[in-house]
Order: structure tokens, then C-alpha cells, then sequence
């Protein structure tokens, strides 16, 4: 059942540190991809930077989690998505964003997925 | 009423003596038409021996003059770079096509494989004088918006980017470009549904000739055709002219077009001809076999005849609209014939390859819609006939092509002119034609190349036997494929793998076969060219090809890090960060 679970912890986190990456290497893939186009100047900056960045971390974070057992590490990236879905439908409801279910759905999942490592992978007291 | 004292009616005379003295006011400026067809062989068409039927190229050709001893460069953007500047590859930018330019070359600022801005093309030129300028066609000297030829000089086209595209639709004919990169007067364009190559840049040809007809200014019109580039298709009405015409195979097709090259006065009696390494023996193939490979070369006939079709349907609208008198036409190939192709198109790795690419080689479609097709190094050969090598090569086959400028104004000339002529001499021709001065040093206000070429228009008027004197030298290097001119006389290098990696000296005049290497029999003369290549290389920053240098696998290693190189580096850095992890987990576990 670990075994498992630590697969299905680690196939997100290996998706999040290609996502990010790619920023660095296809930016405009990366953008495309999330439904944006790539900005100019200091719009392209900030897409690059904090994107890159948020995908990055969040999968390294959960590998470290993976590789040291502690569960800290399994919450914070939980944080970030359920954030990142919580935005999304107030982006929709006040901002006139589209509703992106598939996405938010994902996030959710994840997120899921990642409080119950948080739990069972822990080998702390 | 203004009046003229006696200082005012001398300078008013002699403003009016200058200008009725200029070449604008002795004639009317001519239309220029500037064809280019894309890897047709030297005997690829009627007026140089060919079989293939060429009716408007054979009219033109009858009407105006025929040069037996013309060159290129042995591939296409080389070539087209210096014919739309005048100037050596190594100095406009493009000393070979930027996809087969090894990254140890492709660092220096000439070594880019896109026209710099260092020369000013023969379009621009004659659109600061007044010319209007048209393009329709294979462009392949960059695909930035500041290189397109919309920024070059051309006021209206409608061109395609690449080494090359399908001829049927807007597809990329290999895998190392993501689409086929067509631009309309510089922005992304779509093909229409109807698509066919040669039909389509000549209709809109003459779209763009129709937008200013009456406005009393000339213009100057560039056709590079796609015709015959790979793929080879062709529509079925003109295929089918050409079943069974090669169930004789290549080297009977070889020496049908050496006879009649010779009965033309093309070549000399009895010339003499090499047997290329990647001919194959055609018995050796089976009745079937025979009979697809035969299919292959039909298809390119029919490509060629198409061409030249749509090419007289263009001649046909001059002539009614009252144009065709006033127009200048000028034919020619930028390389000679394409040998890509393998000797066994049905094999199943190569079926699978094309399917890949949503493309077919089946016998019933063959040049249609959806099928890939080439004509493979031997009937390559054969369509350089009686020429050695064949595109890529600095051999006759890769270098002379066909070269024809007629028009009302060219004095027809039965037989044709063996002096030697350059591609760099076809931006001076038109220059001269249209009276606008070469450039000096300086353009627009930056410094820029000289032409180097010189005008071939004596030359067809037949005040001079050639524009190139016995001690003159004309040098060349494409991929490490290298040749040096003077007088009758080339040397030659060409390298692995269909090369011996030796200089050769051969008389071109009166062996354009390049069969009997004099360089033992003449040692002085072949180390005097071979000095003379070596200054031309040192002046025009020719740069030495790597050890392992191999233009078809730099293509391919080239193609693959242009189009995967984003996700290649993605995948290496990705591992570069995962594997870590991993070997801490696994050691943490244990």
C-alpha cells in the first residue's frame, strides 16, 4: 500500500519539475500549454519566473518529502494547490476568468493525495 | 513669366543633354522576368538535350541566347544568395544552407546561412529606382521577419521559407521542420486548398504584374520555382505524358541526352563521360522494380514539364497584355540535378519512415497528393548528363546548369555561348539591363559589398567571346567541396563520400565530362591554381569543414536540435534533477 501511495505522491512531483523546467528551456511551449501566451518584457519575466518557480518547488518539495519521511514537506505543496483551486473559482466568479474544472479537479486530487502521504509515508512521532 | 538669362539656358541644355544622353531615356526600361527552377539537371531540358518536352523554355531559348559554361554553386541558398547580391557566398552570409552548417562554423557572423545586411539585393535596387519588384517562390535566405524577401527588396510576394515543402499542400516534406514556413508580403500565410506549386506562383505572378500593369514603370518579377526539389510530384495528366519514355533506365537515359547535347552544340563532339560510383547496375533490378524506378523519373519529367506549362502560361499573359515585347527573360537552375532517393523505395523501413510523416511512395499515386517521391543518385546522374556528380558536388553535374536570357531585345544566337559565367554575374546582367549602377562600397547609408560578378549583356549582343579573361580566377567552396576557374581550366575537390577527398585538374571546355584529370600532365598550372584557390579562401574567410564533416548527418544532427533541441535540453535537465532523489531514496531505503 506504501509503495503505492509513494508512486502516486511521486508521478505529480516528477510532472511538477518537468512543468517547471520547461519554462526555462520552452517558454512559450510552457505557456501554451497552460493556456497562456508568452508575455514581453517584464510580463514574460514574471511568467518565467514565478511559474517556473511555483512548478519547481512544489515538485522538489514533495521528493524531499518522499526522501526524508517528513511530513511538512507533503503539506506546504498541499497548501499551494488548494490555493491555486480556490483562486481559480474566484478568478471565475469575480474576474471573469473561465471556469477551469479539469484543472481545478486535478489540483484538488492532488492536493488529496498529498495530505494522505503527509499521514501514512510519515515516520515521524 | 519666367525669364531664362544666358547662364540659365546653358545649364537647362545640359541637364537636357545629360538625361537624353542616360540609358533610361535611350530606351524604355525593360520588364526583367527572373526564373529559377530548383535542382533541374544540366540536359533537363529541350534546348540542352533532354526528351523532357519544354516548349516555353525552348521558344525563349530559340529567341535569345543558350550559355553551355554556366555555374552555380552546387546547392540552393548559396546560390541564392549570390544571385540576388552579386557577391561571393563566403562574403553575403550564406556560404552554405544553414541547415547543414556545422556549429565549429556556424559561430562566425558569414557562417549564418541567411543573407546579411552587409549586401543590398539586386531587388532593392531596383525598387529604389523605380522598378516595381515581385516574388513568388522558394526564398530559403532566412525566415526572420528582417530577412523575408518582403525586407529585401520585393514589394509584393508570396514565398516559402525552407530548404523545400510538399507541392500539393502546406506540409513540411521533412521532419526537421515543424510546417511548411510560407510568408505573403512578410506575414505567415496559408495555402489555398487547390495548392499545386508551379500553377500557384505563377498565378500569383501574374496577380502581382496585374496590380500595376498601366502605371507606366517596369518591374522586375523572381520565380524560384519548387519544381523539381523533393518531393518530385507532379499532376497525373503530365506524368502520364512520360510512361515508358525510361523503361531503357539511367544509363541509357545518359547517353540518349549526350547525343542530342552534342548534335545542339551544348558539348563538344565525342564528349567524354565518368561513370558515377552510386549509379547502379539498372539490369540488376527486377522487371517490377525497372518498372517503379522508371515511374520515379516520369514523375519528375512531368514536374519539369509542368513547370515549364505554367511558366508559358505567364509568357501567354504578357503577350496580351502588350508586355511581352518590352520583357527580358532570364532561365536558369540554382544547382544541378538532386540525387537524394534510395535505390530501394519500397523497402519497409522507408515506407514506415514516410508513413511517419503522413506520406506514401505507392506506384499508383506516385507524385500525387500525399505521395513522397526522388529520383535517387542514378537517374540523378543521367539528368546531369554527360556531367560527373550531380548536387552538393563541386563536380560539372553539381555546378553548370542551364542559363538562357532572351526577350525582344536579345539578339537570337543559333549557337550558343561556351564562355564561362558565374551565377554572380546575373545581378550585374540585370543591373545593366535595367541602367541602375552597382553599388559602390556604400548603400543606404551603410557599407556593403561589392558585386562581384559582371554583366553578361555584351555577351548576348555578341560584342565579346567571353567576360572572363584567360588569367581572371573565380573561386568557390560549399562544405568543404571547393573549385577554382581560369579560363578553360577548373580545379576540383570533392570530398567523401561520393568524392575522393584529391584536387583534380580538368579542361571544362573541352572535356565538360571531367574524365581526363590533367594535373600530372600539367603540374604548373595545377599548382598555380591551386595557390590562387588558397588566396580566395584567405580573402574571403572561407572556414575549414570539420575531420568528420558529413553534410546529409550535420543536416540530420542539425535538423534534430533545431526542432527537439527544447525538449532534448528539457529531458537532460529534468534527469539532472530527478536522479538525485532517486539515488537518495534508494540509498535511505537500504
Amino acid at each position: 500500500m506504501k509503495t503505492f501511495l509513494r508512486v502516486l505522491v511521486a508521478l505529480p512531483a516528477i510532472l511538477f519539475v518537468v512543468m517547471g523546467l520547461r519554462w526555462i528551456t520552452d517558454p512559450a511551449g510552457a505557456a501554451t500549454a497552460l493556456g497562456m501566451t508568452l508575455m514581453e518584457g517584464v510580463g514574460r519575466s514574471s511568467q518565467i519566473g514565478d511559474v517556473g518557480a511555483f512548478f519547481l518547488s512544489m515538485g522538489l518539495m514533495i521528493l524531499i518529502g518522499l526522501v526524508t519521511a517528513r511530513r511538512t514537506w507533503f503539506y506546504a505543496p498541499a497548501l499551494i494547490l488548494i490555493l491555486t483551486a480556490l483562486f481559480r473559482l474566484l478568478s471565475w466568479l469575480f474576474h471573469d476568468a473561465a471556469l477551469a474544472l479539469d484543472m481545478i479537479v486535478v489540483e484538488v486530487v492532488v492536493a488529496s493525495i498529498l495530505f494522505v502521504a503527509a499521514s501514512r509515508l510519515s515516520q515521524e512521532a | 513669366m519666367i525669364r531664362l538669362g544666358g547662364g540659365h539656358l546653358v545649364a537647362l541644355l545640359l541637364v537636357i543633354l545629360c538625361v537624353w544622353q542616360s540609358p533610361l531615356a535611350q530606351a524604355a526600361r525593360p520588364n526583367i522576368v527572373l526564373v529559377l527552377a530548383d535542382d533541374l539537371g544540366f540536359s533537363d531540358i529541350e534546348p540542352y538535350g533532354s526528351e523532357i518536352k519544354t516548349p516555353t523554355i525552348s521558344t525563349l531559348a530559340a529567341n535569345g541566347v543558350r550559355f553551355t559554361n554556366y555555374h552555380t554553386a552546387a546547392s540552393c541558398a548559396p546560390t541564392r544568395g549570390m544571385l540576388m547580391t552579386g557577391v561571393d557566398s563566403h562574403r553575403n552570409g550564406v556560404p552554405n544552407i544553414p541547415e547543414t552548417i556545422p556549429p565549429e562554423q556556424s559561430e562566425h557572423p558569414n557562417y549564418k546561412g541567411t543573407l546579411g545586411h552587409n549586401v543590398v539585393t539586386v531587388a532593392t535596387l531596383l525598387q529604389d529606382s523605380g522598378y516595381h519588384t515581385y516574388m513568388a517562390g522558394k526564398w530559403h535566405l532566412g525566415k526572420t521577419r528582417d530577412l523575408l524577401p518582403f525586407r529585401r527588396g520585393f514589394e509584393r510576394t508570396v514565398t516559402m521559407a525552407d530548404t523545400g515543402a510538399d507541392n500539393w499542400e502546406q506540409k513540411p516534406y521533412i521532419p526537421i521542420y515543424k510546417k511548411a514556413n510560407w510568408f505573403a508580403d512578410g506575414e505567415p500565410f496559408n495555402l489555398p486548398e487547390d495548392f499545386y506549386s508551379s500553377r500557384f506562383l505563377i498565378d500569383k505572378t501574374i496577380e502581382f504584374i496585374s496590380s500595376n500593369a498601366g502605371d507606366g514603370e517596369p518591374f522586375f518579377a523572381y520565380i524560384p520555382f519548387q519544381a523539381v526539389h523533393i518531393p518530385v510530384q507532379a499532376p497525373q495528366e503530365f506524368t502520364d505524358k512520360y510512361m515508358g519514355v525510361y523503361d531503357g533506365g539511367w544509363d541509357v537515359l545518359r547517353q540518349q541526352r549526350q547525343a542530342r547535347a552534342e548534335q545542339l552544340g551544348i558539348i563538344p563532339a565525342n564528349t567524354g563521360m565518368v561513370s558515377m560510383s552510386t549509379t547502379n547496375d539498372w539490369n540488376a533490378y527486377t522487371p517490377e522494380e525497372q518498372r517503379y524506378h522508371a515511374k520515379r523519373m516520369a514523375v519528375y519529367a512531368g514536374m519539369v514539364d509542368a513547370m515549364d506549362f505554367h511558366f508559358g502560361r505567364l509568357i501567354d499573359y504578357l503577350k496580351r497584355s502588350g508586355q511581352y515585347d518590352n520583357t527580358v527573360f532570364i532561365f536558369t537552375s540554382d544547382n544541378g540535378s538532386e540525387a537524394s532517393g534510395v535505390d530501394y523505395p519500397r523497402a519497409l523501413p522507408v515506407r514506415f519512415g514516410l508513413w511517419l510523416q503522413g506520406y506514401n511512395d505507392d506506384y499508383d499515386t506516385l507524385g500525387l497528393k500525399g505521395s513522397f517521391n526522388a529520383i535517387g543518385p542514378s537517374f540523378a546522374s543521367a539528368a546531369a548528363s554527360p556531367l560527373a556528380f550531380y548536387k552538393f558536388y563541386a563536380g560539372e553535374g553539381g555546378m553548370r546548369v542551364p542559363l538562357i536570357i532572351a526577350g525582344e531585345s536579345i539578339p537570337a544566337r543559333s549557337q550558343p555561348s561556351n564562355a564561362f559565367t558565374y551565377v554572380t554575374d546575373i545581378a550585374p546582367t540585370i543591373l545593366e539591363l535595367a541602367g541602375v549602377n552597382p553599388p559602390s562600397g556604400r548603400y543606404g547609408g551603410r557599407p556593403v559589398e561589392r558585386i562581384t560578378g559582371r554583366s553578361l549583356l555584351a555577351l548576348t549582343r555578341g560584342e565579346v567571346d567571353r567576360v572572363y579573361s584567360a588569367t581572371d580566377v573565380i573561386g568557390y567552396e560549399l562544405g568543404g567541396n571547393a573549385a577554382l576557374f581560369q579560363g578553360d581550366y577548373k580545379i576540383v575537390l570533392n570530398i567523401h563520400p561520393v568524392g575522393d577527398d584529391e584536387w583534380h585538374l580538368y579542361n571544362i571546355v573541352t572535356d565538360p565530362g571531367e574524365t581526363e584529370d590533367l594535373k600530372e600532365r600539367m603540374p604548373e598550372r595545377f599548382a598555380r591554381m591551386l595557390a590562387h584557390y588558397h588566396d580566395y579562401a584567405k580573402d574571403n574567410g572561407v572556414l575549414p569543414i570539420p575531420a568528420s564533416y558529413n553534410q546529409a548527418f550535420q543536416g540530420v544532427a542539425n535538423g534534430v536540435l533545431n526542432r527537439f533541441g527544447p525538449q532534448i535540453l528539457l529531458g537532460l535537465l529534468s534527469l539532472a534533477v530527478l536522479l538525485p532523489f532517486y539515488i537518495a531514496y534508494r540509498t535511505r531505503r537500504h
